[in-house]
């Protein structure tokens, strides 16, 4: 999912806005059955099975973590011995100033080890989800960093399934909204206007959950 | 991939009967033949050796008082010093302090060897009555689909409990030293020449009261609640509702109590006893880490010995996965807790303390020194770390064993070097007795796990615990 850059080629996706993370579960399954390429999900939340039900793979960061425990754990002696054997040997309980305390350096191995897998967690993390400094939100409904759940269809160039049906599908399955040629958006490129609007359709749609 | 939600779980049931029960009975006489051999083995070859070394140890003892002699060897041990320097040390203090008690004799290896199966097996059965426990204080619902499995592992807590108590009130006079110091005439005397300061403080833990009454008082009671939990457990099968539920809840809450004083006191009194001039605060957090690890991985190979034979298919990947990560995490409690105890003892490098790790890192012992710690630690912590390895089947049975066989090495490096010393070996005897005690180990649990349902069908949480889900 984090791969996909929706903002750059200015595509037009088919989407179905979902306030409900069941209901856009089933609409996932219902629509794949029918042979619906999906091109992704866009939660606020992490809405459980979703990833199965579009079929992602398990991250691999876990062996960027195992990496990077690693690079810790031999930094950490790298550090301990060259300090203390190589660059200023100090006698410290009347230990001998070889390798044979490497005792001593486990506690530092281990601390690289945590730490080095720690950061190095937190940095893939962010690179991995296209979260760096100066990267602009590319959103297709502002609310699907809120209380809403945007369903997307790459349908461009596929059509085995017509608009008309994927739409009636959305319908069906609860979409709040569908729409059948919605652009990203860049909140940076947003005039004033166009906020005041958004911000207005934000509260009337407020009002129209409330009163039900 | 659609989700599909177990909403019933069936009644199923083990049948104890052919090769499943054949099988552990043959173990047994299989394993005891083995001793009896091996013990005559040892026998024989103790007393051709007995007439080569004896006359060379005696006459230097007779010299210098026995315990000044010891002292003398704990104030030399170093663990820096050159090592074949203090080997001459530690041995010759520890036979001249042996030679006053009449020195190990083949009987020594035997009920070391014993003691050592008795505790290590009755531990598994420890750690499945704890871990039912902490499973209901905690509130945890993913293993409760293996809650018959922890009962049936733990009825093997009656039967052990009556093996270890009788082997420690047996083997006292030729195990304890202590026992024996309180024995003879220097005991209560300042001005006698074998007067032990250190036992003599200890004495208030150190004593027979301790032996014939507190050890069996702490089992008996942890045996009481092992009964009120199965009783429970059973009650609900037949009963729905939360009461069984809440008032098993308020019985393990008591047990954990109860188990962290009783369970640390044990552990002292019939294991580091052995060593008892030596003290470390970290022992009895060490046999609980032991205690737990072992108890898992057992419970791993019995629900995979299930799973073979075609039971439990309710049990899915997502909870032997858990299973899998929590016998990861215990390997790592374990490596923590036995550096916790190394590191300090290597930091202040104190005689009194250092003399047990230099028993155990010169000689004999210091191959298996290493083994231990990397069969108990690194061998599983590598292989477990991946996700794909604590979700196959194969990888779990072969890490679980190698955990287990690494802490049989553990017991035997706890008890021998302070009991039997330079004759400790492993031959038939020990793996004689092994094999016995597995057969009986496994008869008590599979015949214990025929009785009742596989699954806790009227378990608040079961449903849970089958529909468990440990996410991508």
């Amino acid at each position: 999912m984090v791969d996909k850059s929706i903002l750059l080629d200015n595509k037009k996706f088919t989407v179905g806005i979902f306030d409900d993370s069941d209901k856009l579960l089933h609409a996932v399954n219902t629509l794949k059955e029918k042979g619906v390429k999906i091109f992704d999900c866009y939660t606020p939340f992490p809405v459980h099975h979703l990833d199965h039900a579009l079929g992602y793979h398990r991250t691999n960061l876990t062996i960027g973590a195992f990496l990077c425990g690693m690079l810790g754990c031999l930094s950490g002696f790298t550090l301990a011995y060259y300090m203390n054997v190589v660059d200023w040997p100090m006698i410290i309980g009347g230990k001998p100033q070889d390798i044979s305390v490497f005792t001593s350096f486990i506690p530092v191995m281990f601390e690289l080890t945590i730490l080095f897998t720690a950061f190095g967690m937190v940095i893939m993390f962010f690179a991995r989800s296209r979260m760096m400094h100066g990267i602009k939100e590319d959103l297709l409904s502002r609310r699907q960093t809120d209380d809403h759940m945007v369903l997307a269809i790459d349908n461009e160039e596929d059509q085995s399934v017509s608009n008309e049906d994927i739409l009636a599908l959305l319908k069906k399955e609860g979409a709040i909204e569908v729409n059948d040629s919605k652009e990203a958006f860049n909140t940076s490129l947003t005039s004033e206007e166009e906020l005041a609007e958004i911000l207005k359709s934000t509260k009337t749609s407020t009002k129209k959950t409330k009163k039900k | 991939m659609g989700h599909h939600t177990i909403q019933e779980v069936s009644q199923e049931k083990f049948e104890f009967q052919g090769r499943a029960k054949l099988i552990p009975l043959l173990l047994i006489v299989l394993g005891a033949v083995m001793a009896v051999i091996g013990s005559m083995q040892v026998k024989n070859n103790w007393d051709a050796e007995d007439s080569h070394h004896s006359n060379s140890h005696t006459e230097e003892v007779h010299d210098a008082h026995a315990d000044e002699h010891s002292m003398d060897a704990i104030k030399t041990v170093s663990l820096n010093d050159n090592p074949n320097t203090e080997s001459i040390h530690t041995s010759e203090g520890h036979e001249a302090h042996a030679d006053e008690h009449h020195g190990p004799t083949w009987m020594t290896r035997v009920w070391a060897n014993l003691l050592m199966n008795s505790y290590y097996f009755w531990l598994f059965a420890v750690g499945a009555v704890f871990f039912i426990a902490v499973n209901y204080v905690a509130n945890a619902g993913w293993a409760v689909m293996l809650k018959r499995i922890m009962e049936a592992q733990s009825s093997y807590i009656l039967v052990g409990s009556i093996l270890l108590v009788g082997i420690v009130i047996g083997s006292k006079d030729s195990l304890y030293h202590w026992v024996q110091y309180f024995h003879s005439t220097a005991a209560g005397d300042p001005s006698a020449a074998g007067y032990d300061k250190i036992l003599e403080s200890k004495s208030w833990l150190l004593n027979n009261t301790s032996l014939f009454f507190f050890i069996p008082f702490v089992t008996i009671v942890w045996i009481m609640i092992r009964m009120k939990l199965r009783r429970n457990s059973l009650a609900e099968d037949s009963e729905k509702g939360l009461s069984m539920f809440k008032n098993s809840t308020k019985w393990s809450a008591g047990f954990i109590f109860f188990f962290a004083f009783s369970f640390s006191a044990l552990s002292w009194l019939i294991i580091m006893s052995i060593d008892a001039h030596w003290y470390s605060t970290m022992f009895s957090v060490y046999n609980f880490a032991i205690s737990f690890v072992t108890g898992l991985s057992v419970m791993m190979i019995i629900l995979q010995y299930l799973k073979i034979k075609g039971k439990m298919t309710l049990v899915s990947d997502e909870v032997t996965h858990d299973l899998g990560k929590f016998i990861f995490a215990f390997c790592v409690f374990w490596a923590y807790i036995f550096l916790s105890q190394w590191l300090l003892i290597w930091y202040t490098n104190l005689p009194e303390e250092t003399v047990y790790f230099a028993a155990r890192l010169q000689g004999d012992f210091r191959p298996l020194f290493f083994i231990n710690l990397f069969m108990c630690f690194v061998a599983p912590f590598l292989v477990l770390m991946m996700r794909n390895a604590k979700r196959s089947p194969v990888v779990l049975i072969i890490a679980a064993s190698i955990i287990l066989i690494g802490h049989w090495v553990d017991m035997y490096l706890l008890i021998m070097p302070g009991t039997v010393g330079d004759h400790a070996g492993i031959g038939l005897l020990e793996i004689g007795t092994t094999v016995s005690f597995l057969g009986l180990f496994a008869y008590t649990v599979l015949n214990s796990l025929s009785k009742a349902n596989l699954y806790p069908i009227n378990h608040p949480y079961v449903l849970e615990s089958a529909n468990h889900d440990v996410g991508p």
